[in-house]
């Protein structure tokens, strides 16, 4: 619905006021989702910490090649924030092609860390991790704490990689816009800053040192 | 306010392609950094407190740079800022309540 037909007539001049936050609706809302979002993310980390410290014998089981896979997860990640960016620059001069090739590379990249995530998740499998158990003979919690928060992480960069296809294809059809794809950028982005938490806290925190 | 209009205001002073590349290189150095504290035998309170505090610098300039606050509206900042660091300070509400498990598990 539009600004104007949201306005009741009441037989006066109307006068529009502009935001005071000088920003399209749809970006404030995104905003506004991505502080909700934020803070269940601190409420799985607490959650997550509330579990270690109550929890004896937490252990420490993520050898070096795990950690080295979280940082190559990290790199993927944070480079997919540059190739977003250079489509939400594309796109506010213009540039379809280019804008198509940044938003293409932004989701190849996402579903790159997706296939590293998940194949550090069967590993850990393999091994006899699970919701409820733990290999090493320590805390049961671990798994449920580590597969809850990565598991949400990973459900987010799926879910931005679905949006961000729809959000190309609207662009390409000529039913988005600029806006649009700069929204988009904003919820990548922030799912982008929520892994600078995740991969110190899960990751980082639990290597065998 | 016009669309374009709006879309202009958001958009004017961004840095340039160059500076992004410059932020995100900067995002990573703080990750190595990261990876190297985690392998210098801190005690876990330590590693903890210089974890969370490099996290918090990366997730700042994140959030100013990359998703544009700086170059947006002041008052987006006044909104989003209090309102995320009152949650997230009265989620420490949980921590007697950890370390009385930690104790009965110790069965002090």
């Amino acid at each position: 619905m539009s600004q104007s037909e949201l306005t009741m007539s009441t037989g006066h001049e109307v006068v529009m006021e502009a935001s005071p936050y000088h920003m399209e609706k749809k970006k404030l809302g995104m905003w506004i989702f991505i502080v909700s979002d934020a803070c269940t993310f601190a409420t799985f980390l607490f959650g997550y910490g509330y579990m270690r410290v109550g929890s004896l014998n937490w252990g420490t089981p993520f050898e070096f090649s795990s950690i080295l896979n979280g940082i190559f997860m990290t790199f993927i990640l944070l480079s997919s924030s540059l190739t977003m960016l250079a489509a939400v620059r594309a796109t506010q001069t213009g540039q379809k092609a280019s804008a198509n090739k940044w938003l293409g590379f932004t989701m190849l990249l996402g579903t790159v860390f997706a296939i590293l995530h998940l194949r550090e998740w069967f590993k850990m499998f393999g091994e006899g991790w699970g919701l409820f158990s733990n290999p090493t003979g320590g805390a049961v919690q671990f798994g449920a704490c580590f597969f809850s928060v990565t598991g949400l992480h990973l459900t987010h960069v799926v879910s931005g990689v679905i949006a961000l296809a729809v959000i190309m294809r609207g662009y390409n059809q000529g039913r988005y816009d600029t806006s649009h794809v700069e929204t988009a950028g904003l919820y990548w982005h922030f799912v982008d800053l929520v892994w600078m938490f995740v991969f110190p806290l899960t990751y980082l925190m639990n290597a065998a040192r | 306010m016009s669309k374009e209009g709006e879309a202009a205001m958001s958009s004017n002073q961004e840095p340039s392609m160059g500076s992004y590349a410059g932020i995100v290189i900067g995002l990573m150095v703080i990750v190595g950094f990261e990876v190297v504290l985690t392998y210098q035998h801190l005690s876990v309170r330590r590693l903890l407190f210089a974890l969370l505090c490099l996290a918090s610098l990366e997730a700042f300039v994140g959030v100013m740079y990359l998703m544009h606050v700086k170059y947006e509206n002041r008052l987006l900042f006044w909104t989003i800022y209090p309102a995320t660091l009152f949650v997230l300070v009265m989620l420490n509400y949980i921590w007697p309540d950890a370390y009385r498990m930690a104790r009965m598990s110790l069965g002090k």
